[in-house]
């Protein structure tokens, strides 16, 4: 890659930008589910890939995680380690849909909370935009990790935490 | 060695623990209807989600529950349980009511109709609700008993349940939920059969089914 894309790419304001969004999606996103944990426990039982021990747990804690991450992006903290979680979450989440959708499983996404109920085609079809949303996503966390990647420029490094944006 | 939260992969572990612990608090201050078990969930008595379609009409007579599709999915009962025993409290329905299944020693769990358990329903069979007690109290079947099968406190609904109407291990029991696929109804079947209900009826249509037949509905909290 070029380094005047490279400039572009790691621009301190489209990295501004790009965590600000991903936080305000996750913040989002784990809200309704802090709010309903039975809800989302139910949604993970239906992707039909976790051990039954694992569901509560999962249910509880995976909220309060979206949240603390995407709060850590709104507000500027420990953005290494919050891309590092947010780009894992949303490999999984991707991951998990993806099975699903090849084994042609219809699964409420669960991503934002309940749903209305669906048809077995729409959910389908939710699925698939759903794994597309994921990857976008995962394109913006990709983006945040490079940023806040450690570099030496002329014998400085760069903080490893990304105060710089 | 010195642990610095300036390092990510001290920050990756920092958010982790703050999520469980953050977890841990919200839950134990959650209502009984939002609050989780940590341990335990209603999910455990099933591996996968039952199948979404059950059979219509009896075809095993008297089947062990093992050969039935949702006890093959329950791991931790692979016999038959003991039937708990039947009620001496004199039972709602009259005794020269028509059953709403005329094989009972059939399928331990079945699909019925919408006229099947309107039949069920005139002849005084409990319907139990396992959609969430919101839900619940936004409209449903009446008299029905609000058990709802993802929630922390359905062991002591349940039991508010068979404390009440002392049903026997043969006596029918509608299940319902939302209809279309929800399967709350057959986890709770599943759950019920393992303590020993071998005559449980799922009302496939559900909620919506029965509203769209003009049946009795009531509204309130359970």
């Amino acid at each position: 890659m070029s380094p005047a894309t490279s400039r572009h790419l790691l621009h301190p304001r489209l990295t501004l930008v790009v965590r600000i969004a991903l936080g305000l999606v996750f913040v989002g996103a784990a809200l309704p589910k802090i709010a309903d944990p039975p809800a989302f426990a139910k949604s993970i039982w239906a992707y039909e890939l976790f051990p039954a021990w694992s569901l509560n747990p999962l249910a509880l804690a995976l909220p309060w995680l979206e949240l603390f991450c995407g709060l850590a992006l709104c507000l500027g903290f420990w953005l290494r380690a919050a891309s590092t979680w947010v780009a894992t979450l949303l490999l999984a989440f991707g991951l998990a849909l993806s099975i699903n959708l090849v084994r042609h499983h219809p699964v409420d996404c669960g991503c934002f909370g309940a749903t209305a109920p669906k048809t077995q085609a729409e959910r389908l079809t939710d699925m698939r935009w759903s794994i597309l949303r994921d990857a976008g996503l995962l394109l913006l966390a990709i983006q945040l990790l490079w940023a806040t990647t450690p570099r030496r420029h002329g014998g400085n490094s760069a903080p490893a935490d990304g105060q710089q944006v | 060695m010195t642990i610095s939260l300036r390092s990510p992969s001290t920050q990756i572990l920092a958010l982790a623990a703050l999520a469980v612990l953050a977890a841990l608090v919200s839950n134990g201050l959650a209502s009984p209807a939002r609050r989780l078990s940590w341990r335990r969930s209603v999910s455990p008595l099933l591996g996968p989600p039952p199948p979404m379609t059950w059979p219509q009409a009896p075809t095993a007579p008297a089947a062990a529950p093992a050969s039935a599709p949702s006890v093959a999915a329950v791991e931790t009962q692979p016999q038959r349980p003991t039937p708990p025993p039947r009620a001496a409290a004199p039972r709602t329905a009259p005794p020269e009511a028509p059953q709403p299944q005329e094989t009972q020693a059939s399928t331990p769990i079945r699909e019925i109709t919408g006229a099947e358990a309107w039949k069920a329903f005139q002849s005084g069979a409990p319907f139990l609700d396992a959609r969430r007690s919101a839900e619940f109290a936004e409209g449903h079947i009446a008299k029905a008993w609000c058990t709802p099968v993802w929630e922390s406190d359905l062991e002591d609904r349940l039991i508010s349940f068979k404390a009440a109407r002392h049903p026997g291990a043969e006596d029918p029991i509608v299940i319902y939920c939302s209809g279309g696929d929800c399967r709350d109804s057959h986890l709770l079947a599943a759950k019920l059969l393992n303590e020993g209900y071998f005559h449980l009826l799922i009302y496939h249509d559900g909620y919506p089914g029965w509203v769209s037949q003009g049946h009795p509905i009531e509204k309130g909290q359970p």
